[in-house]
């Protein structure tokens, strides 16, 4: 689904953010990336959404090369992406509801496919009859699970989540990654990066560890810490 | 549709929120267009004018007569003489009589009429010329005719107002091109402002896939009609300028201070025209920096 091929992405100024990754991740799988902050991880997934061009190699997701990609079909390769951030990205004069619809809105749907489709979402992350609040007026936990339900409304077939569970404690952390694991159960890629341990030690699902722009491991049930090695 | 409704609907969001860098910019859409038109209109005005002259006659020749030892025959003689140049479109024979029925009109509230006879009224020839601008060549060439007593004509003050009618009609055309251009500058600055009050809303959008001529037909659209807001109350205003001074033109006979509908209507869609494409131009620059992929 996700492949990387010699990617080098050089930064202005000089600022290797990564370096020569490999990777190949296939439909349906739920990877960690890992590794201190700096070490690639964001970057890595920028160059995934097109946000960013790699200085060097290619990147083929879904099928299609993306570093070849015209820029007006970028759009398009976003609305097979759903993506969830460590800062939630809601807009917040909209409401809940509002904030779901707002992507099938820029996509042109039907108000009334919207409608249903919303609702159904919202009850999919457990967020039933508060499609009317605004999102400071939900626990971090809530707006987290209204950033997934958007990024899910539209069932993309992969998901890049960038430190979801940052800003959130251990136990609505928990409450986060069962619902990443049902979407992932559906058949839904998932890249995710993160800096908590104890969320790569229980899922224990790939992990790709990242230093200084490299991959430095690569375990296919593997753990925060190398070392404690189990595949 | 729904699509196109979404997208008005947007644009029309954007702008009540940012109500003042709106009406801001349409200000000043109205300022440098309400100049321009009116700029354009004064031309006009001016060039009716100057056509009413051009028009008339043009030179004006008195002649001697027979107390002077000139027959009517060589009056008809340099008559004919006149209306062989090339220059000359028509000339028109104006005896004593005519004049004397001329004057008697032209005076005919004054005590003046009842004071002159006939006989002190010179006859006179009136030219038309195909180029006025050659009246001097003429005034030379018969300026020293044995029949002529006198030439005159408003040659000088025709002269005069083709000056001003040019030099306004570049002042015109330079204050409605850096009018123009200001317009489009101003939008563009206030579409500057509504991308970032929502940029936000623009990076979601974005991520989430949308492309980019569905986030960028808003801006175009608020540009577009502040452009026409903009040009419509200017049209507005100079269409009621045009009205007052309609009013005072039955008193000033000489000067013509209004210009025909078609004209005006002509102008005001173009300008309407113009307002929209600046708006929608202005836009494309301000969206041009900010709204890369």
């Amino acid at each position: 689904m996700i492949r990387l091929q010699d990617v080098t992405k050089v930064y202005e100024g000089g600022t290797v953010a990564v370096r020569d990754v490999g990777l190949d991740v296939p439909k349906g799988e739920f990877l960690f990336l890992v590794g201190p902050s700096g070490s690639g991880k964001s970057t890595l997934i920028r160059l995934l959404l097109r946000e960013e061009q790699p200085t060097r190699g290619t990147i083929w997701v879904a099928g299609k090369d993306i570093t070849a990609m015209p820029s007006w079909k970028i759009p398009y390769l976003r609305r097979t992406i759903g993506t969830v951030f460590q800062d939630f990205k809601l807009l917040p004069n909209k409401t809940v509801g509002e904030n779901v619809a707002f992507a099938l809105e820029v996509l042109g749907r039907p108000r009334g496919v919207i409608k249903t489709q919303v609702n159904q979402v919202l009850d999919l992350v457990g967020l039933e009859g508060k499609a009317d609040r605004l999102p400071k007026q939900l626990s971090g936990g809530e707006q987290q699970r209204v950033s997934v339900a958007r990024a899910f409304v539209n069932r993309p077939p992969i998901m890049l989540c960038d430190e979801p569970t940052g800003n959130l404690d251990p136990a609505t952390s928990v409450g986060i990654m069962r619902l990443l694991d049902r979407i992932n159960r559906t058949g839904t890629t998932i890249v995710m990066a993160t800096h908590d341990h104890a969320i790569v030690d229980a899922m224990r699902r790939r992990v790709v560890a990242l230093e200084a722009g490299s991959v430095v491991r690569d375990q296919s049930t593997g753990r925060y810490e190398e070392g404690q090695v189990s595949s | 549709m729904t699509r196109l409704a979404y997208l008005i609907q947007e644009a029309l969001i954007n702008m009540r929120r940012n109500l003042l860098v709106v009406t801001g910019a349409v200000l000043a859409v109205f300022v440098s267009l309400a100049l321009a038109l009116g700029a354009l209109m004064v031309n006009e005005i001016v060039r009716v004018n100057t056509l009413q002259w051009q028009e008339g006659t043009h030179v004006i020749v008195f002649l001697k007569d027979t107390r002077d030892g000139i027959s009517l025959d060589s009056q008809l003689a340099l008559r004919e003489q006149i209306d062989g140049w090339d220059v000359v479109s028509s000339t028109q024979y104006v005896d004593q009589q005519a004049a004397y029925e001329e004057f008697k009109e032209l005076f005919a509230n004054t005590s003046i009429v009842r004071q002159v006879d006939p006989s002190v009224l010179p006859a006179s020839i009136r030219i038309r010329l195909t180029d006025i601008t050659q009246y001097r060549d003429v005034t030379f060439r018969l300026i020293d005719e044995p029949a002529v007593r006198e030439v005159v004509s408003p040659g000088e003050s025709i002269d005069r107002l083709s000056n001003l009618s040019s030099v306004l009609n570049w002042l015109g055309l330079g204050l409605a091109l850096i009018q123009g251009a200001a317009a489009v500058v101003l939008i563009s600055n206030t579409i500057r402002m509504a991308i970032y009050a929502r940029r936000e809303e623009v990076a979601v959008m974005r991520l989430v896939g949308a492309s980019n001529w569905f986030i960028r037909i808003p801006f175009l659209i608020e540009g577009m009609l502040e452009g026409f807001a903009g040009a419509a109350v200017a049209v507005f205003a100079v269409w009621f300028a045009r009205r007052r001074l309609g009013g005072v033109d039955d008193s000033i006979d000489l000067f013509q201070l209004t210009v025909a509908d078609g004209f005006f209507l002509k102008w005001a869609l173009l300008f309407l025209l113009f307002g929209a494409v600046a708006g929608i131009l202005g836009s494309a620059l301000g969206l041009r920096r900010f709204l890369k992929v």
